[in-house]
C-alpha cells in the first residue's frame, strides 16, 4: 500500500486519484482522498471519467471474440503437436477458413495415426499406403495452418530457389497460371521421416499440394499417374525426373487430372 | 486424450477471448493479434506443465503479453519504445497535468464505441500501453506490474494516470469529430 507524500501539485493529485481508484492506498490515504475529492468537483469530475473509462474498456474488452478458424487451429495444437510429424510455419495473409470442421478432425486423427504407423512403411518404395496416408495428412494439416504454404509466390523462380536453399533440393515447378492453376507458394512437409518439398497451387478456391520425394532414376519413365483416392481426397502419384510427385487436393478428379497432365506436360517443356 | 492435450484443452480453450482481446490490444490490429495469439498458443502448449497450479487465465494471458512483446520485437522493430526512454515519455505526457476545457464530460467517454477506443489504445504510446493492459485486463496490482516490467512502482502509477489520460483525450475528440460530422 502508498502512503501519499503530499497534495503538492496537481499531477500528484491525479497520480493518488489513480491509485485510490485501483485499490492501492491505504485506509487512512483513501480516506484523505474521498475527503478530496468531495470537495473538489475538478477532481470529482476526473474521477468519474476514470470510472467511464474502465467501464467502456472493459466493455471492448469483453467484446472481442476469437474467431471460429482461430479457435480451430489452436484446437488442433494440441493433436497436431501429439502427432509431431510436420514443422508447420504459419504465414500470414488471410486465414484459410473455408474448411469443414469435420476435415479438421479428420486430418488431426489421421496425423496421430500416422505417426504411430509411420516407421513400419519406411523402405517400402513409393506409394505405399503408409506413404500415401503422410502425403494425404501433410496436405490436410496444411489446410489447418493459417497458410498452407511457408513461402508465399507466384513466382517459381521464388519457389524454387526457397526450396534449393532450405532443403537443397530443387523439384520442377511449373507455371500453369494461364491454365488457371497459378501458384500459391511452397512449403516443407515430412513423408517418411524426410523433409520434402511441396509445391501449392491453386483451383479457384481449391489448393492443389506437389509433394516431390527424391528418387534415384533420372527420368520421367511417361506411365501413367496412378490414380487414389484417401478420406475423400484424390491423389495423383508418378515418377518425374528425380522425383516422385504426388499431388493431393479435394478438386474434382477430372481437375486434377488435368493439373497433372498440364503440368507434366510444362515439366517436359522445360 | 493425453495428459497435456486434456490440460491445453482446460487451461487454454477457455480464455481464448481474453487472450485475444490482450493481444488486441498490445498490437493494435486483429490480424497481427490472430498471429501472436496462435504463436502463444503454440508456446502455451509446449511449456503446458507449467500451467499445473497456476491461475489458468493468469498464465495464458502472461505467455499471451510476452509473445506479443516478442513479436511486435521481430515484426516491428520500430514500433516497440525502449520502457525505459522516459525522457520522451515524460515530456510527450505532461499535458495530463492540464485540466483544460479541451477535457471530455464523462458521458462522452461513456458513448465511445469500442472500435474508436481500440484504435486510441493503438496510439498510445507502447509503454503507456502496457500498463494498461496489465491493469485493466491482467489485474495485476501496481507491485506486480512494476516487477513485470521491471520498473519501479512510481513509474507504474505515472503511466499509468498518463495512460488514462491520454485515453480519454483521445475518445473525446474521436467523439467530438463524430458529433460535427453531418
Amino acid at each position: 500500500m502508498n502512503t501519499p507524500r503530499s497534495w503538492s501539485s496537481r499531477e500528484e493529485a491525479v497520480l493518488l486519484l489513480n491509485a485510490y481508484f485501483d485499490n492501492e492506498l491505504d485506509a487512512a490515504s483513501a480516506l484523505e482522498v474521498e475527503r478530496r475529492l468531495a470537495s473538489d468537483a475538478s477532481l470529482k469530475a476526473e474521477y468519474d471519467r476514470m470510472s467511464a473509462l474502465r467501464t467502456a474498456l472493459r466493455a471492448a474488452h469483453g467484446e472481442t471474440r476469437a474467431p471460429d478458424d482461430l479457435r480451430r487451429r489452436i484446437a488442433a495444437i494440441a493433436n497436431a503437436e501429439a502427432a509431431g510429424t510436420t514443422a508447420v510455419v504459419p504465414m500470414r495473409t488471410k486465414p484459410a477458413s473455408r474448411y469443414a470442421w469435420r476435415q479438421m478432425a479428420a486430418a488431426a486423427s489421421l496425423a496421430a495415426v500416422v505417426t504411430s504407423i509411420g516407421m513400419l512403411g519406411a523402405g517400402l518404395g513409393p506409394w505405399n499406403d503408409t506413404q500415401l496416408a503422410e502425403i494425404v495428412a501433410g496436405h490436410q494439416r496444411a489446410l489447418l495452418a493459417r497458410e498452407p504454404f511457408d513461402v508465399a509466390s507466384s513466382d517459381r523462380h521464388t519457389v524454387k530457389p526457397w526450396f534449393d536453399s532450405k532443403l537443397a533440393l530443387s523439384p520442377k515447378i511449373v507455371d500453369l497460371g494461364e491454365a488457371g492453376f497459378p501458384l500459391v507458394g511452397g512449403r516443407v512437409d515430412v513423408v517418411g521421416g524426410k523433409a520434402v518439398p511441396v509445391s501449392v497451387y491453386k483451383r479457384r478456391e481449391h489448393l492443389i499440394s506437389l509433394m516431390a520425394i527424391p528418387h534415384a532414376s533420372a527420368s520421367d519413365d511417361g506411365s501413367g499417374a496412378k490414380p487414389s483416392t484417401r478420406d475423400g481426397y484424390a491423389v495423383r502419384s508418378w515418377r518425374g525426373r528425380d522425383f516422385d510427385y504426388s499431388a493431393v487436393s479435394d478438386v474434382a478428379e477430372h481437375e486434377l487430372d488435368e493439373f497433372v497432365a498440364r503440368w507434366r506436360a510444362g515439366a517436359k517443356a522445360n | 486424450m493425453s495428459d497435456e492435450r486434456q490440460l491445453f484443452q482446460d487451461v487454454v480453450m477457455p480464455h481464448l477471448d481474453e487472450a485475444m482481446s490482450l493481444a488486441r490490444w498490445l498490437t493494435g490490429n486483429r490480424s497481427d493479434a490472430e498471429d501472436v495469439v496462435q504463436d502463444a498458443c503454440l508456446r502455451a502448449y509446449g511449456a503446458i506443465q507449467s500451467a499445473r497450479g497456476a491461475n489458468p487465465r493468469a498464465w495464458l494471458l502472461a505467455i499471451v503479453r510476452n509473445t506479443a512483446f516478442t513479436w511486435m520485437g521481430k515484426n516491428r522493430p520500430k514500433g516497440v519504445i525502449v520502457t525505459d526512454d522516459d525522457n520522451l515519455i515524460e515530456q510527450a505526457s505532461l499535458e495530463m497535468v492540464d485540466a483544460s476545457a479541451s477535457t471530455p464530460e464523462t458521458a462522452l467517454i461513456s458513448m465511445v464505441e469500442s472500435e474508436d477506443l481500440h484504435r486510441a489504445i493503438a496510439g498510445l504510446p507502447a509503454a503507456y500501453r502496457e500498463v494498461l493492459v496489465l491493469r485493466e485486463i491482467e489485474e495485476l496490482s501496481y507491485q506486480e506490474i512494476a516487477k513485470t516490467l521491471a520498473i519501479p512502482i512510481g513509474t507504474v502509477m505515472s503511466r499509468l494516470a498518463r495512460a488514462r489520460s491520454q485515453l480519454v483525450q483521445r475518445v473525446g475528440q474521436t467523439e467530438r469529430e463524430r458529433r460535427v460530422r453531418p
